[in-house]
């Protein structure tokens, strides 16, 4: 059929004309919505001729599911718990589901991507495409406002009421799903994000007490440099990016406080002209030189077993990280320990909610109701955050209910401390300054460039608007 | 007798209509999409839910005002030069090394075409471990053989990480370009070869004056696909460094799925896209007209 060089050059325009059409449609959904699947067939040697054709075809398989028949008693949930503790967390709603309501069929879409990546963009196209599941998961806050402002979602002040959850839950979690005078999503567990890891035997040989402010943590970081100079002392896995923001947020509580720290995030404050921000841009700073050296080829869960073995000596992250100390065997008080950090001026709880919803247009309203009242359950939420290793913010939750002292603690500072929404993962920052946010960040973490980095997030600031994209955080 | 069934069949439009509708179908629903990517691309679209506002060329006039914007395009400049050349070379060389290995060729030819099969998940994720400065394979290959000094923070390093998504892909597709060279060496007259071979031509002569000039097209080919698959590079630089440290190794393919998904300026991200489809066009039809013309001749 096509043979020689005529043949080579129909063979190339076919494939060319297929890749350039595949290349220009709309942006590519590339984790789970669609996988791309190429396949190179080699056709060697015909009998007389000797020619090798490739063919190369690209075949598009669209992995979302199509729209489930309407049955009576149905619930399709759509989130991103996948990781190994986070499935087996999500199992003890399933069951606490079922077991109150047993004649309701549990259709799970589980969606892999941390933070909820991934699930976001299959919830843009299946809301867009007016095919909506029963629920889905969500951050509180300015994540929730999206889907808020698309107009994707019905409000579920039913639920809030009857459950008492103006009394039952913190006022800032409140504050965190009421958009417009309603309630939007049923928040179950909150993560705290402003943890100190250490390890314990490099701290006990050194003398080192933890650090409460940054600039203990510089000069804690200071001693084991000089004197263990093969350990990194603060170590993050930047290829994230989002952890650069984790450290940068208690840098900030550190100089500034919540106060400022609220204000910041949501646009209050002139960051080209602001003090406490370009200090806060200074200390962080000067953490770099103490910072493990390759930061940028590392994910966040490299390094935790780093901190185990005594490579690094301190992180900040959330509490998720004690997780992978524990499984990799290392043992809380005696290899690693935490702390609430900043501690001066004053100790807060940053944090991160999950949240699920209840879209427009859904096919089995009741049993989305049941849903989120299961969610609500102090029962559910208990034996649900001591496998998910978060901490449940239903009031009734005792601090005991958790094994560790970790998530003890977390427990009791949630209950004693102010609550403050953490910035990463779009809990109270806008989505789209948070994406240049933490590109500004570990652009920094190379550069140290602090005027520079003050420019950029002052653009970025007012460009996006971030001070009226936060409006619904300062209503009353 | 074949020629009048032929015949016949040109007047059954049943059978036309039937045996093309797939292809019609495929090639309406693609140029829809584009034709709806250009119309976002000028949609005041930002959130989640499509505004349907007429904004002119604002969201192209705010992409060229960017700094990233600016960056992206100059990464996938750089993979274009730093990508294509060293792939069809190797490619090349591979083919006739092939060639000449006679009955190996079968033993390595599926050996170097297996890096194609992958996804680029899986060949990301591959080399952000064989990159990791610590504890990555190359570093530590370089320091058992007393060569540590010449370890490298690769990926870790703004400087280096694109070229080193770049030697990631290079990996991946220079069986490709082996296999399309493969064939061209085939299609050359073997008494061309006799010929060189008669008159005393050394391998490396017979590569020079005989192999180099005549995979002329199969270069085109292999050049006008490996700058196509440059300009939508997205999984490599999600997987291996998403697109840091920083911003250092954004392409425009990353940049629009960013903008779009991320940051839910659809508008904005349909810009992107646009562009991407006219920088392929602009290498494209190019090589669709010579080869128009060939075919004439």
């Amino acid at each position: 059929m096509f043979t020689g060089k005529k043949g080579m050059a129909v063979l190339g325009l076919l494939v060319i004309a297929s890749m350039v059409l595949t290349a220009c449609g709309p942006a590519p959904t590339p984790e789970v919505v669609e996988k791309v699947v190429k396949e190179t067939v080699v056709v060697k040697e015909e009998v007389q001729v000797e020619v090798t054709k490739v063919v190369e075809k690209e075949v598009v398989v669209t992995a979302t599911p199509p729209p489930p028949a309407p049955v009576a008693k149905e619930l399709t949930v759509y989130h991103w718990w996948t990781a190994g503790g986070e499935k087996q967390a999500m199992d003890v709603i399933f069951k606490h589901f079922s077991a109150a309501n047993p004649d309701i069929k549990i259709v799970d879409n589980p969606v892999a991507g941390g933070g909820g990546i991934t699930l976001k963009t299959v919830m843009q196209g299946m809301l867009a495409a007016k095919m909506p599941p029963d629920t889905f998961q969500s951050l509180s806050g300015s994540e929730l406002k999206m889907y808020v402002d698309g107009a994707y979602l019905e409000p579920v002040d039913d639920v809030w009421k009857a459950n008492n959850l103006d009394t039952n839950y913190p006022a800032v979690i409140n504050k965190m799903v009421t958009f417009n005078g309603k309630k939007y999503g049923i928040p179950m567990n909150a993560h705290r994000a402003n943890w100190l890891f250490y390890n314990v035997p490099l701290f006990e040989e050194l003398g080192l007490e933890p650090p409460t402010n940054v600039d203990e943590l510089i000069t804690v970081a200071k001693t084991i440099k000089a004197q263990k100079p093969d350990v990194s002392p603060i170590a993050l896995g930047s290829r994230d990016k989002w952890t650069a923001i984790f450290l940068f947020d208690v840098v900030l509580l550190s100089e500034g406080g919540p106060d400022v720290y609220e204000k910041f995030y949501t646009g209050q404050l002139d960051v080209a002209t602001d003090p406490t921000i370009k200090a806060a841009f200074e200390k962080y700073k000067a953490l770099i030189p103490y910072l493990y050296p390759y930061h940028g080829a590392k994910i966040w869960s490299d390094i935790p077993p780093l901190l185990g073995e005594g490579k690094v000596g301190m992180m900040v992250i959330g509490d998720f990280a004690a997780a992978q100390l524990v499984q990799a065997g290392y043992v809380e008080g005696k290899d690693w320990e935490a702390v609430g950090f900043p501690q001066e001026p004053e100790e807060v709880f940053l944090m991160i909610v999950d949240t699920f919803t209840r879209p427009v247009g859904i096919k089995h309203p009741e049993a989305n109701t049941a849903w989120l009242s299961n969610l609500a359950d102090p029962d559910t939420q208990a034996e649900f955050n001591i496998i998910k290793g978060s901490i449940a913010i239903h009031k009734d939750v005792p601090d005991t209910n958790y094994p560790d002292d970790l998530h003890q603690r977390a427990s009791a500072a949630f209950k004693g401390k102010r609550i403050v929404p953490a910035s990463a993962h779009g809990a109270l920052a806008p989505q789209n300054f948070l994406s240049d946010w933490q590109d500004i960040l570990t652009r920094f973490l190379y550069t140290g460039d602090v005027d520079a980095a003050l420019d950029q997030t002052s653009l970025v600031m007012t460009s996006y608007d971030v001070a009226g994209q936060s409006e619904w955080y300062w209503a009353k | 007798m074949i020629k009048e069934s032929l015949s016949d069949m040109r007047y059954n439009w049943v059978h036309i209509v039937l045996f093309l509708a797939p292809i019609l179908i495929i090639v309406l629903v693609l140029i829809g999409m584009i034709v709806w990517t250009g119309a976002v691309s000028m949609d005041k679209w930002v959130g989640m839910a499509p505004v349907w506002q007429f904004n002119g060329l604002q969201n192209y006039a705010t992409l060229f005002r960017m700094e990233r914007f600016w960056g992206a395009l100059q990464n996938n400049l750089i993979w274009m030069v730093a990508f294509i050349i060293p792939s069809a070379m190797l490619g090349l060389l591979l083919a006739y090394g092939l060639t000449l290995s006679g009955r190996a060729e079968s033993l390595f030819r599926p050996l170097f075409l297996y890096p194609l099969a992958l996804s680029f998940v899986v060949t990301g994720t591959l080399w952000a471990w064989l990159y990791d400065p610590e504890a990555g394979v190359i570093n530590n290959i370089l320091k058992s053989v007393g060569l540590g000094g010449l370890g490298q923070p690769w990926i870790a390093d703004p400087r280096q990480a694109t070229f080193c998504l770049i030697g990631a892909a290079i990996w991946q597709y220079t069986g490709f370009a082996m296999t399309l060279y493969l064939a061209a060496i085939r299609d050359i007259p073997g008494e061309i070869f006799e010929a060189a071979k008669v008159d005393g031509a050394s391998d490396i002569q017979i590569f020079r004056h005989v192999v180099v000039p005549n995979v002329t097209q199969a270069t085109l080919v292999t050049t006008a696909m490996l700058t196509i698959f440059s300009l939508k590079v997205f999984d490599l630089v999600w997987v291996i460094t998403f697109g840091g440290p920083g911003t250092s190794t954004e392409v425009l393919g990353f940049f629009m799925f960013v903008a779009t998904y991320r940051q839910a300026f659809v508008g904005l991200g349909a810009a992107i896209s646009v562009i991407i489809l006219i920088l392929a066009i602009a290498v494209v039809v190019p090589y669709a007209w010579w080869s128009m013309k060939r075919l004439q001749t």
